[in-house]
């Protein structure tokens, strides 16, 4: 397919998994912070100045108020990540995929966007931002259920999925590395278990851990779970595995891709990483590898699929 | 007279550009007056020559470099021999005051694009009218020359007769078009020429550096009921003759640039050209 | 118009607003903002509900007269890049053909496989107080609005399907189909590959890009812009993600003179360097071909009746409007004095774009058209006022009233020319308005032809099926007491 379709697809994945993933955590976020308490060091503190370090890559200047951030992080046009910014670009590229996409999936995304616009969904930020994120969930969810059920299973299929997927490896990765910082002791740890379980919420995961794993919500044992179980569909180890799938049914020439090779050595690591007791050099050195790693598979992702043959080889002339 | 011509034009890239698409539009014509003994082009790096003939009849050769490259050298060479052609006849405006020389003229007699809306224009129109499309164009060959200066560098490749007229000073591609546009308001075909001219500095040399070269042909009743086009150099102040070497013609310069090309790649890049032209038929003159 | 009346009103205006919800949804819209006015603003095309019918015989003639004027026009592009007959037998003024400005020099010599230049054709036809119908314009370059025909008619079957029943309607959801084929057939694939074809668009921000990207989809092939082209070696290729996949067949929606800017505009960022050093090898196939804009050109429009005669030895099926050339001296001193009458033209306009209506002019309008006409006269033709015919069209309040109409028939010419029954009518939504472009208050509508032996067609017996019922649970059958042991 087109290089430049597939690279369309593949960031129209990774805005819409950004976009899901922004919003269950503002959502998660003002729910524990309307419960916590300061003073309760068990209390769930995953702060607004944190929730801005996971998505813009670095902690705000000044402290900031859960009004501007919810606001900054969801509607806020110019904000580069913010809910409405991913989604309206997600629906910019879809109109170029149009032909790739089915019907029902332009009109889904098409319809997302438009609800966004809607005058009342800033009053509803105000009132109760509940509303706002469950709808941005349900049409998340909605796109993924209505390509699951009618976009034919080709390379563009392919590529959006991967997208999808390295997106929502990168949230939990960096959600992780913000909740949830290197070792601490005493009431330390105690925070980090409190946010442990915000982030838990956070990405919808509260009840799957619950059936999966008999220990407490705490960092440790939330932390593995977020990273290694592979039954989880929002843990690191599932969305690299994605990712590796898609690229493997993307590429017929899979075995000399650079990026999947990178892929199968990091499944391969994560799933000896489960497997062992302790965490070589810590949880934060491993986060920080992971994340690493994921870069270069994008870079490698785009220099294989996306050049389109721009720099070509050397041609005998006949 | 006989000529062996080099046209050698170099680019050097800033860095690697790829996708390098070339078409060129040096190759002599053959006609009455003119023909070519041999030509060869070479390209580098090397490249597969594809010809056709344009619209207008000129041979286009075109080539593309794909591969990374940061350079290009197009060598062009030419062996070619020329001669005097007929003296003009004259007649008068008559002539070319019917249908039939309209549908002879065909694009050649309109205005192409836009003109710029000065009165300086009726004004030329008015000092190069003479008594005959002859004398005119005689006219319109000292006219020019005498009311603007030929001065390098105030105007550009893609420089409207506008421009020319704004600066009062221009070059041969200038000159040139300013003469089209009158000669099509007297309402004779005129047309564009791109070639190569020898120009030696002193009589008595044999070779001679130049550079590629632009004139014009007006379309002439020949006095016995047919049409001619007939050379004219604005810039030289003379009909063509045998140090006229012509490429090929069109409305404009845009219809016959000696090299039009695209790459791929935001490098800049640096051009030399140079023309050389030398005497064949004549045995240097040996210096004392 | 039985069938609408059971309709009702209060139906019409709620199916009116159910269309407006679709489209909007669907992104069926068009730039309401017109050129130069920045942001692009999506408005839902304006159908409206109450079909046009075209009953089988008018139909016939309007299908025979098309295809005869398509082959005219095929021959005359191919006459003018070769050995120009029809100007030198005297038919058409060669001047008159070199400066119109879609007169290709690039194009000359270079014939298209099968000699098809112009594959694909959107001609307007209306149909004047007496009932005869006339071409109007032609339009041989990349005429629009098939797509809002294929979707007028499905959301037509969506929102009113009830007024189907009592007609035999001919499909026209085949369209696709015939352009993949016909591509297919003039791409030179040397019959030993499979052809990729292609539909080239200059990008989402084209007014016709919905058009663009649906016909892509229908036809199953790739939506490509001019980044996505490379000319290697005199063969045109796209550029995928398994690297260079060589291209067979471009369904071109660009001008031009944006296609290739060795050739064209050296300023245009949006072509393909070497696309014509391809094209002129004969290793691509460019759909429509370059240089068919010169047919179409409102000035030679004048001359078509001629070209049907010159190359085919026919009379014209379907007649021209009367046209003026206002190059003629003696036509435009004609014209001048009856401004307040005609229509004035820009010969190399599209879309309705700078015409003029003389009956509904004013002085000053009058003076300033006449002015313009002196001054560039061959940019201007005159016609005729046609008096459109009208059809009844509905209402806000869901009632009837009657507008004016015109038809564009899509056709298109591989092998064979194969046109598509009905075409796009657009409707004046004013009263009294002939101004039918979507840019300037037009609307459109469903445009049903009628199969010849129009019976009702019988309801189809109902399936004797039942939907399965739900197994019970094999959950091990209901409980059954033990027998108890009594203790003894």
């Amino acid at each position: 397919m087109l290089a430049r379709i597939a690279h369309e697809l593949y960031w129209i994945g990774r805005q819409l998994a950004r976009a899901e993933h922004t919003s269950r955590m503002l959502d998660g976020v003002f729910h524990a912070d309307l419960q916590g308490r300061p003073d309760d060091p068990a209390g769930v503190r995953l702060s607004w100045d944190a929730l801005l370090t996971i998505v813009s890559g670095e902690p705000p200047d000044d402290a900031a108020s859960r009004d501007q951030v919810l606001r900054l992080l969801t509607l806020d046009p110019e904000h580069p990540t913010s809910v409405l910014n991913c989604v309206t670009r997600a629906r910019e590229g879809a109109r170029t995929v149009r032909d790739v996409f089915s019907g029902e999936m332009w009109e889904t995304i098409n319809t997302f966007h438009l609800g966004l616009l809607q005058r009342n969904v800033s009053a509803a930020l105000q009132t109760g931002p509940y509303s706002v994120y469950a709808y941005v969930r349900e049409r998340c969810g909605q796109f993924w259920g209505v390509t699951g059920r009618t976009m034919l299973r080709d390379e563009a299929y392919a590529f959006l999925q991967a997208g999808a997927a390295i997106e929502s490896a990168d949230m939990v990765l960096r959600m992780l590395r913000v909740a949830l910082p290197l070792g601490g002791e005493g009431a330390e740890a105690h925070l980090r278990d409190g946010q442990a379980l915000a982030l838990l919420q956070a990405v919808g995961g509260f009840q799957a851990y619950r059936r999966a794993v008999p220990a407490p919500p705490n960092a440790g044992p939330v932390a593995r779970f977020l990273l290694f179980e592979r039954d989880y569909p929002d843990s690191v180890a599932f969305s690299i595995e994605a990712l590796h799938n898609a690229l493997t049914a993307a590429d017929p020439a899979y075995r000399d891709s650079p990026a999947v090779l990178r892929l199968s050595r990091m499944v391969a690591d994560l799933d000896f990483q489960a497997r062992s007791a302790e965490i070589d050099g810590g949880l934060g050195d491993m986060l920080e590898d992971v994340q690493f790693e994921l870069a270069r598979v994008h870079s490698d992702v785009a220099q294989r699929y996306f050049g389109g043959a721009v720099q070509p080889v050397a041609a005998p002339l006949a | 007279m006989n000529f062996a011509i080099r046209y050698l034009t170099e680019y050097r890239y800033e860095s690697p550009v790829t996708d390098n698409l070339n078409a060129l539009r040096v190759k002599p014509a053959t006609m009455a007056t003119q023909s070519v003994e041999d030509f060869v082009v070479r390209v580098d790096p090397e490249a597969r020559l594809n010809r056709h003939l344009d619209y207008f009849g000129t041979q286009v050769i075109e080539f593309g470099i794909s591969r990374p490259h940061d350079h290009l050298s197009i060598d062009v060479r030419a062996r070619v021999q020329t001669s005097t052609p007929a003296e003009p006849l004259d007649t008068d405006w008559e002539a070319i005051e019917d249908r039939a020389y309209d549908a002879a003229a065909g694009e050649f007699v309109l205005p192409v694009g836009p003109e710029p809306d000065h009165l300086i224009l009726d004004e030329l129109v008015g000092d190069t009218r003479g008594e005959s499309p002859l004398a005119t164009l005689r006219r319109m060959v000292e006219v020019i020359p005498d009311r603007f200066e030929y001065r390098a560098g105030v105007t550009y490749v893609g420089s409207t007769v506008g421009d020319l007229l704004a600066a009062g000073a221009g070059v041969c591609q200038d000159f040139a078009h300013l003469a089209l546009l009158l000669l099509r308001r007297h309402g004779i075909g005129a047309r564009y020429v791109s070639g190569y001219l020898w120009a030696p500095s002193t009589d008595d040399e044999a070779s001679a550096e130049v550079e590629t070269h632009a004139w014009i042909e007006a379309l002439l009743p020949n006095g016995s009921g047919g049409l001619t086009w007939i050379a004219a150099d604005p810039t030289n102040r003379t009909l063509g003759g045998e140090s006229h070497v012509k490429i090929g013609h069109g409305r404009q310069y845009a219809d016959v640039p000696p090299i039009k090309g695209v790459y791929r790649g935001a490098a800049g890049s640096s051009l030399s050209a140079s023309v050389r032209m030398t005497r064949s038929d004549v045995t240097p003159i040996s210096s004392p | 118009m039985a069938a609408l009346e059971a309709l009702g009103p209060e139906a019409l205006t709620q199916a009116g607003q159910r269309r407006d919800a679709i489209f909007m949804q669907q992104g069926i819209t068009f730039d309401a903002g017109g050129p130069g006015s920045g942001a692009v603003r999506d408005r839902p095309f304006p159908l409206d509900l109450v079909p046009r019918i075209i009953p089988a015989d008018e139909w016939n003639q309007i299908k025979r007269g098309l295809a005869q004027r398509i082959r005219a026009l095929n021959h005359f592009v191919d006459d003018v890049y070769h050995a120009r007959e029809i100007i030198h037998d005297g038919k058409v003024p060669w001047q008159l053909v070199v400066s119109r400005p879609a007169f290709a020099r690039a194009a000359h010599g270079i014939r298209p496989p099968g000699g098809v230049y112009c594959h694909v054709s959107g001609c307007d036809l209306v149909r004047d107080a007496n009932g005869a119908w006339k071409v109007l314009e032609d339009n041989v370059r990349t005429p629009s609005g098939i797509s809002y025909v294929l979707e007028n008619r499905r959301a037509m079957t969506r929102l009113l399907p009830a007024l189907f029943e009592h007609y035999r309607v001919r499909p026209v959801d085949h369209y696709p189909a015939l352009l993949r084929t016909a591509l297919e057939e003039v791409a030179p694939t040397g019959g030993e590959e499979e052809a990729t074809v292609v539909v080239w668009t200059p990008g989402p921000y084209n007014s016709a890009y919905f058009e663009h990207a649906f016909l892509a989809r229908q036809m199953g092939v790739e939506l490509v812009e001019a980044s996505d082209l490379v000319v290697r070696d005199s063969v045109c290729h796209i550029r995928t993600t398994r690297g260079l996949q060589r291209v067979h067949a471009i369904y071109r929606r660009i001008d031009d003179d944006f296609m290739d800017p060795l050739e064209f505009r050296p300023d245009s960022v949006l072509g393909v360097p070497g696309l014509m050093r391809a094209y002129r090898a004969g290793s691509v196939a460019i759909v429509n071909a370059v240089g068919t804009g010169v047919a179409d050109d409102k000035a030679i429009y004048h001359y078509v009746p001629e070209m049907i005669r010159y190359y085919l030895g026919e009379e014209p099926i379907v007649e021209n409007v009367p046209t003026y050339l206002m190059s003629d001296r003696e036509q435009r001193a004609w014209v001048l004095e009856r401004l307040d009458q005609v229509v004035v033209k820009p010969t190399s306009e599209s879309g309705g774009k700078g015409v003029f209506i003389g009956p509904s002019a004013s002085d000053e309008e009058i003076a300033a058209q006449a002015a313009e006409i002196k001054r560039e006269p061959e940019r201007w033709i005159a016609q005729d006022l046609v008096k459109l015919s009208t059809v009844p069209t509905a209402q806000p309040d869901g009632g009837l009233a009657a507008r004016h109409v015109d038809l564009r028939p899509f056709a298109v010419f591989g092998d064979d020319i194969r046109i598509v029954p009905g075409g796009l009518t657009r409707v004046a939504l004013r009263e009294g308005s002939m101004i039918v472009n979507s840019s300037q208050g037009g609307g459109s509508k469903d445009t049903w032809v009628l199969e010849a032996d129009d019976t009702p067609m019988p309801h189809p017996a109902p399936h004797a099926w039942s939907s399965p019922r739900m197994p019970e649970l094999p959950m091990g059958g209901s409980w059954s007491s033990q027998q108890q042991q009594q203790q003894q």
